[in-house]
């Protein structure tokens, strides 16, 4: 008997606590993608929020779009998203959110009040990508993409995509921005995204009935920022050498001309599978310098030179030839970052790792030393296959002439 | 016999007239009795009485053996014998059947009657003779219903107790297998058999068996499952102490392992204890067919068994609670198809569990004519247009049903049904609580669990408390080949552990290499 009256008060308990967080899924409105955008002193918060009965398998009908988006404004960040239950009949749910578009002028502004929204609170992730804007994020949002039904869903694989196949791009969630900014050098590049074509914007789903369409959105330069704001752009050239200098490259091709003159046309290019930079910092005479040592394996994807490619000295030439043309866009990368004095790469943490007592002297001084460190490139490139032919088309042809 | 008649026992009148008065008075002139007097050549001047029941006596043995001996009887010289002498004349020189004995009290005839005994009695002898004629309508033996297996034995327990322990015999042809029976019930005396095999099972297991059985005070037990409530360990339990089956082979295999089963009469069921909780992921079949394949389906069925009491709670809790934890496509999907559905998860998830279990009562109890229009509705009212009605969302169907096929892959159908209740008590809790309340309910289930006993041996062992020696865990989670399971069960506290002589694989030997 006793035991049931303890039982009582615990099912009150049970009874008066559960359920408070409970909520179902037709209850709540996923997100997709978050925009950010700095307008007329007010932050622009914009939603790209998924529409399940345009996605379901049963329902879906191609005529409508599988997102809607919508912005409200605000003083703060919080207080814009606070505003979009007067406009939206479903509690915001940003657990799905798979990126976050940053409009320039937010940018410029500062990125300081979003991250410290993602670090507060629990229901936003920091895996989301981060991307930069040309124009106004508002704008890059509404643009539907082929393939995919969810646009905040197709720009995340894009730069997965991108990541994994070309690597320009390295893919920048709210966790490596944090751990950049918060780190030694405080600064980080972010992928930008523009739309290209035409003015005209594909945000109505029967555009998509067209083999092509006016405009689409692409990656497009990388935005460097240093402190918390943005304070300039890179070329996709430039982005690629910096990946070369930060260790991000995971597979690329690089293009490459027959001889070392630099008009000649790039005719041929290897397809790099596996590469691995490693920076060493010296101090000599009041003056950083960098041994950057990259190491690299690749496969002949195309050759339209002259050489026997059976001959093992050609292959050390053509390997020279790619060496040389990754020197080359590494070099174009430091070019570009030294000139914005942001230490994208990672320098100032190689070297106060290795020197911490020199580091603690040059901290303050970072930015202006920055673009002053000399850099040792030094590239090996192991060719380890030329692919399925040999000498090639040209050379088969004229063995036939004989 | 039970205890009260013991305090007063009637003995038999020498007149046989009243005798018989007295046994037609106690059956209440019951007109199944059949009391047959005749008086022999042999003896003229005493009369005989054969008396039994009628439909649970074997007719042809009373007439061949019984009657036609004492009417056609020639005695011998000391023919005119007085008093009993005459009744152990009968017996040793007349009857032909094989089990006689003589009985002198009322009660006692009266009980060998209703077991199926005929009783003969003669003037002038205050005794009976009673002659073991057990017959009647009776079920052959047939193929097993509930535990069927592809390769294995392929017969089944019947109602009849004699039966039963002869189908168990027949495997174990020793003598180390010993039978005790005890008749329980005041009013039904039914036969409940006690079976071990000497010198392997736990002499403090088998005298705790009869310890509970001798306590059992009721007027009637109808079936295994009367006993079963009366000799577990624990009654507020939602898991069974006590495995059941209707397998000879299954007995046959407890046996073998140090266990004790206790059979009924009238039951097709038989009861082995000790239970642990794995046993009852073991089926007959993974001794039958290759280690490799009893091991992967017994891994299957611990699955099945996690599936079938998580599963429903566990969408509960994702699409209720923790959205944020499924993949965003699936979330997009199931959130398209809970557009319309009026009712929250849990309510959408009790009414489909709900539905299913009384379909599959209906389809248990209704007259088997019935069944296939019950399937119909089962499948297109529920599968189908209850989704398209939206009333519940297409994925909470799958669910339901996936979790309906798990239950039914354990073996034994008792811990089965405790799988059902103990999934209504997870997805409240989920409903409630989500991840936190099936955690919550996890623990308690598995702090109840271990607390559990069978016959004084752990619920949960030999997984807790750990097992001495690594012999046990060859046939838990996995089953290995034959010759590498040495050990009996550990957990049973066996005089004689070993199965086997040692755990190396018999040589074979390759004629096709020397040729």
């Amino acid at each position: 008997m006793k035991r049931w009256r303890l039982l009582l008060p615990m099912l009150i308990c049970i009874l008066a606590t559960g359920c408070w967080n409970r909520v179902e899924l037709n209850d709540i409105a996923i997100i997709a993608a978050t925009g950010l955008d700095w307008k007329d002193g007010k932050w622009v918060v914009s939603y790209q929020v998924v529409l399940p009965q345009a996605i379901s398998t049963q329902s879906a009908s191609t005529s409508t779009a599988a997102v809607h988006v919508f912005s409200t404004k605000g003083e703060s960040i919080r207080s814009a998203v606070s505003k979009a239950s007067q406009e939206t009949s479903r509690r915001l749910y940003f657990s799905h959110t798979q990126i976050v578009i940053i409009g320039q002028d937010a940018a410029r502004k500062g990125l300081g009040p979003l991250l410290d929204t993602y670090l507060r609170n629990h229901d936003s992730r920091e895996t989301v990508n981060v991307f930069l804007s040309k124009g106004s994020a508002r704008r890059m949002m509404e643009q539907l993409i082929p393939l995919e039904k969810i646009p905040g869903a197709a720009i995340q694989r894009m730069i997965n995509n991108e990541e994994m196949n070309s690597s320009t791009f390295h893919q920048m969630t709210i966790h490596k921005i944090l751990l950049d900014l918060l780190g030694t050098t405080q600064a980080t590049g972010i992928p930008g995204l523009v739309v290209s074509g035409t003015n005209e914007s594909v945000d109505n789903a029967g555009q998509l009935a067209y083999t092509s369409t006016p405009s689409k959105v692409r990656l497009f330069d990388l935005g460097l920022i240093s402190g918390d704001k943005l304070v300039g752009w890179i070329s996709n050239e430039e982005s690629q050498g910096v990946m070369w200098l930060a260790n991000h490259v995971k597979k690329t091709t690089v293009p490459f001309a027959c001889s070392e003159d630099k008009s000649e046309q790039k005719l041929s290019s290897i397809r790099i599978t596996h590469a691995s930079t490693k920076l060493t910092p010296r101090h000599s005479s009041g003056k950083w310098l960098m041994d950057v040592s990259v190491t690299a394996t690749g496969t002949l994807m195309e050759y339209n030179c002259e050489g026997d490619l059976t001959n093992p000295k050609q292959i050390v030439k053509l390997q020279k030839r790619v060496e040389d043309e990754i020197v080359a866009i590494m070099q174009k990368g430091w070019g570009a970052v030294s000139k914005y004095k942001t230490d994208v790469i990672g320098f100032g943490s190689t070297i106060r790792n290795k020197y911490p007592k020199q580091w603690a002297e040059t901290v303050a001084s970072w930015s202006e030393e920055f673009p002053n460190i000399e850099l040792k490139l030094k590239v090996k490139v192991n060719l380890n296959s030329t692919g399925m032919s040999g000498s090639g088309f040209k050379k088969a042809q004229e063995k036939d002439d004989l | 016999m039970n205890k009260q008649n013991t305090g007063r026992l009637t003995t038999f009148s020498p007149s046989l007239h009243a005798n018989v008065k007295t046994i037609r008075d106690c059956f209440g002139n019951s007109t199944d009795i059949v009391i047959r007097m005749f008086r022999s050549d042999a003896a003229p001047e005493r009369e005989i009485a054969i008396i039994y029941v009628d439909g649970i006596v074997n007719s042809q043995i009373i007439n061949e053996s019984v009657m036609e001996p004492l009417m056609s009887m020639r005695l011998p010289q000391h023919a005119h014998v007085k008093g009993s002498k005459l009744l152990e004349a009968l017996r040793s020189c007349v009857v032909s059947i094989g089990s006689v004995q003589s009985v002198n009290t009322l009660e006692h005839a009266l009980q060998y009657m209703t077991d199926g005994l005929c009783v003969i009695m003669a003037d002038g002898s205050a005794e009976a003779l009673t002659a073991d004629v057990n017959g009647g309508e009776q079920r052959s033996v047939t193929i097993p219903q509930t535990q069927t297996v592809i390769r294995g034995p392929q017969h089944a327990f019947v109602e009849s107790i004699q039966t039963n322990i002869s189908l168990v015999r027949r495997i174990i042809r020793s003598s180390d297998l010993h039978v005790q029976v005890h008749k329980i019930g005041q009013q039904t005396h039914t036969n409940v058999a006690v079976l071990y095999l000497h010198g392997v099972a736990d002499e403090g297991i088998i005298k705790e068996v009869y310890r509970r059985l001798a306590a059992i005070e009721i007027d009637g037990v109808l079936e295994s499952g009367y006993v079963e409530e009366f000799i577990q360990d624990e009654t507020f339990t939602l898991f069974p102490t006590l495995s059941n089956t209707e397998r000879p082979d299954a007995v046959a295999a407890a046996l073998l392992e140090g266990r004790v089963a206790v059979m009924v009469d009238g039951s097709p069921i038989a009861l082995m204890a000790p239970t642990t909780f794995f046993t009852f992921f073991q089926s007959p079949e993974d001794y039958y067919q290759r280690y490799d394949i009893a091991s992967f389906v017994r891994i299957i069925r611990y699955g099945a068994y996690v599936i079938s009491i998580l599963l429903p709670a566990l969408y509960i809790a994702v699409t209720t609670f923790h959205q944020e934890m499924l993949p965003t496509t699936l979330l997009i999907s199931l959130a398209a198809q809970r557009e319309g559905i009026p009712f929250p998860g849990l309510v959408e998830a009790l009414i489909m569990e709900i539905t299913f279990e009384v379909l599959r009562e209906a389809g248990l109890r209704m007259p088997r004519a019935i069944g296939p229009a019950i399937s119909i509705v089962g499948a297109l009212v529920l599968g189908q247009s209850a989704v398209q009605a939206g009333i519940v969302s297409a994925g909470m169907v799958i669910i339901v049903s996936f979790t309906a096929i798990s239950n039914f892959v354990m073996p034994e159908f008792n811990m089965a049904a405790t799988s059902r209740i103990i999934r209504f008590l997870f997805m409240i809790m989920a409903g409630i609580f989500g991840f936190f309340g099936i955690f919550i309910s996890v623990m308690l289930m598995l702090i109840h669990l271990v607390s559990l006993r069978s016959f004084g041996v752990p619920y949960m062992s030999p997984l807790a408390p750990g097992p001495t020696k690594q012999g046990p865990w060859r046939d838990v989670f996995i089953r290995l080949p034959w010759w590498a399971i040495v050990l009996r069960p550990l957990d049973l506290n066996l005089r004689n552990p070993k199965r086997r002589p040692n755990g190396k694989k018999p040589p074979t030997q390759r004629h096709s290499d020397k040729a």
